[in-house]
């Protein structure tokens, strides 16, 4: 070809132009193989971008936590569980004296409390008998320390929410309300809220009417549907002075030595465990990569199919253009060059249905998102598919490299025949 | 998975909840609870209103005001509230319809359901979703919400006629009803609650009757001009 490239500067051009001409030939084979490529590769590429795209919306979700680490009582996920699932008000609490232990740690940068507790709604059912269903998530904080820890978080500003503030430590009727938790209750600053909270050991519990002095920013976090109040107040409320949930901390340095080392100096308490927010990504990370395994080959399948769906139409063309092929060689068509002009066909198909497809994978992509959602809450907010150029290059160029391979055989196929009896084969 | 089990339910407390939908006022378990209200129920039909996707659409919502006669809240009962409307089914016959309505109470929101009769416009049945309130015990008994058992909007309506012409009528069936025992801080919800019966109402004339109480409407603002006047 290089022999070829000196004397006709244009010969690559020819063998496009040449290989364009044939595919236009037989237009509804090749649309429909170029369309089973698209097809191949738009799986694809939204795959690529649901992995990608879930990965950073969980990223953005844990940093939003502010905290790095959490300390909590042994076994409270379990009880997180049956708090969510059954209703029930089990959390576990951790002694309020840890929060003094640990917080003269050196390798501390920020640390806040947190105390967590449910309010039961009243019957939110229309029957009669209609049990508590429905729950305010009451988390009481220190809002100097919390906002350090999640400095981003702001008071709502706007019609009816002009004015908002924050409580004081130990105002016991003021709360600000998330924005979820004050759209959800139609509340806005300066209205009352009630709250029914069932003090430890006690079986009924006992409305209690707050008024709401701010509303929160959206976040697109747990906090959007949570009611804060002084941490001291709640620890009251729910009879729980000496307790709380858990403990938000965001270490000087944070990588997996640090980490080890800050787990082994506080895993001394017994009551306590310490939890990284990396594994937690990396827990759900892994959940979902199962699904996306299975997902993946599936999308395997269908370029495979695809890919053989190429091979079948190329090598097709190639048989019914044996005559011709014959007569090219008898005029002097080098092996390599009808090899090339073969090859070339299949790179092209499989090219412009790389690209197709991932138009159609952009265009689509608000579809996918809505299709996955509408299968899994998968927790997070923010978009979960997220087609980057890279996704999309990665795609183009992994179609365009199967090309290669697949139109090896029918381009040997071809470039192989005897011209005298491909033209008598042919004819 | 035993280790996973902590991290995942850890990772759903911690992450982002479900996110609320609009404001709207859906039934929690809407199978459940249209056969609960309906146990002869075959099949029911859901149908999402809004006044933005109304023929003058805008001026029916002005019109919600006045008819309800009270200001609507800016932020939660605003024209792009979308309403869901449960249309429910014996075979191909129409049985009964639901709707619901949030209205602000003092602590929290209170949604408002009521299933109508589609021949009558008549209230079948009164109740609510969710009450959060000193006086939710007694809103939520049986005898208190048995007397909105077959009024309509006429009633209502009827009701603004008598206030302005004849206080304290026999045939005002609105001014019948008894308020439960309530304590001073359960007054307002108790108000709360009428208005959402009268807003719920309203809107179904709106969306499902096709304007069948208008003529009533027009009576009683009639009458309230004129009371007025002749106070003047």
């Amino acid at each position: 070809m290089n022999q070829a490239m000196k004397t006709d500067p244009f010969i690559l051009r020819r063998y496009f132009a040449l290989a364009i001409k044939n595919l236009r030939r037989r237009l509804v084979r090749t649309s429909l193989t170029i369309a089973g490529v698209a097809l191949a590769v738009t799986v694809a590429v939204s795959l690529g971008g649901f992995m990608l795209g879930y990965r950073g919306a969980i990223d953005r979700s844990i940093n939003m936590l502010g905290f790095q680490v959490m300390i909590m009582a042994k076994g409270c996920p379990y009880e997180a569980a049956t708090m969510m699932l059954k209703g029930g008000t089990g959390l576990l609490y951790l002694p309020s004296d840890t929060y003094d232990k640990v917080k003269s740690d050196p390798e501390i940068e920020s640390i806040t409390p947190i105390f967590v507790g449910v309010a039961q709604k009243q019957g939110s059912g229309i029957r009669d008998d209609a049990g508590a269903t429905n729950f305010s998530v009451i988390s009481g904080i220190e809002v100097l320390s919390y906002k350090v820890m999640k400095p981003w978080i702001a008071l709502k500003s706007g019609p009816g929410y002009d004015g908002g503030r924050w409580f004081e430590a130990d105002s016991k009727t003021d709360v600000v309300l998330g924005f979820e938790a004050a759209e959800y209750e139609q509340r806005k600053v300066g209205d009352s809220f009630y709250a029914s909270i069932a003090p430890a050991g006690k079986p009924e519990p006992v409305m209690h009417e707050f008024k709401v002095v701010g509303v929160l920013e959206r976040t697109g976090t747990q906090d959007d549907g949570t009611v804060f109040m002084p941490i001291d107040v709640a620890r009251e409320y729910f009879g729980r002075p000496a307790q709380l949930t858990i403990l938000g901390i965001k270490l000087k340095q944070f990588n997996a030595v640090k980490m080890r080392e800050f787990e082994t100096r506080w895993l001394k308490l017994p009551e306590v465990q310490v939890v990284g927010l990396q594994q937690v990504k990396n827990t759900l990370v892994s959940l979902v990569a199962t699904a996306q395994t299975m997902i993946a080959a599936v999308a395997v399948i269908a370029i495979i199919v695809a890919l053989i769906g190429v091979i079948n139409t190329i090598l097709m063309s190639v048989y019914e253009r044996t005559a011709e092929i014959g007569i090219m060689k008898a005029l002097g068509a080098r092996r390599g060059s009808i090899f090339q002009l073969i090859w070339l066909e299949t790179v092209i198909i499989c090219l412009i249905g790389a690209l197709t497809g991932s138009i159609l994978a952009v265009v689509g992509s608000s579809l996918v998102e809505r299709a996955i959602r509408s299968i899994a809450d998968f927790g997070v907010s923010g978009s979960i598919v997220s087609i980057t150029p890279q996704v999309i290059m990665y795609a183009v160029s992994g179609a365009v490299a199967l090309g290669f391979f697949g139109g090896l055989y029918p381009a040997w196929r071809a470039s192989s025949m005897r011209p005298v009896g491909a033209i008598s084969k042919g004819v | 998975m035993k280790h996973v089990i902590p991290y995942l339910v850890l990772a759903s407390l911690t992450l982002g909840q479900q996110l609320f939908g609009a404001i709207g006022c859906t039934l929690s378990n809407p199978a459940e609870d249209l056969k609960f209200l309906y146990p002869e129920m075959t099949s029911f039909k859901e149908e999402l209103n809004e006044f933005p996707r109304l023929k003058d659409g805008s001026s029916l919502f002005k019109g919600l005001k006045a008819r309800l006669g009270s200001d609507l809240d800016s932020i939660y009962e605003t024209y792009e509230t979308p309403y869901t409307v449960y249309i429910v089914f014996k075979g191909s016959a129409k049985i009964g319809i639901v709707h619901g309505v949030n209205v602000p109470g003092k602590g929290g929101v209170i949604q408002v359901f009521l299933s109508m009769d589609p021949a009558t416009a008549q209230i079948k049945s009164f109740f609510f979703q969710r009450l959060e309130s000193p006086a939710a015990r007694q809103l939520r008994t049986k005898e208190f919400r048995a007397q909105f058992t077959g009024l309509t909007l006429g009633d209502f309506y009827k009701h603004d006629y008598y206030a302005a012409v004849e206080p304290a009528a026999k045939a005002d069936r609105v001014a019948a009803i008894k308020p439960p025992a309530l304590e001073a801080t359960g007054l307002p919800d108790y108000q709360a609650s009428l208005r959402g019966v009268r807003k719920n109402l309203i809107l179904l004339d709106c969306f499902v009757f096709g304007g069948r109480f208008e003529p009533f409407f027009e009576r009683a603002l009639q009458a309230a001009g004129k009371a007025k006047v002749g106070k003047d």
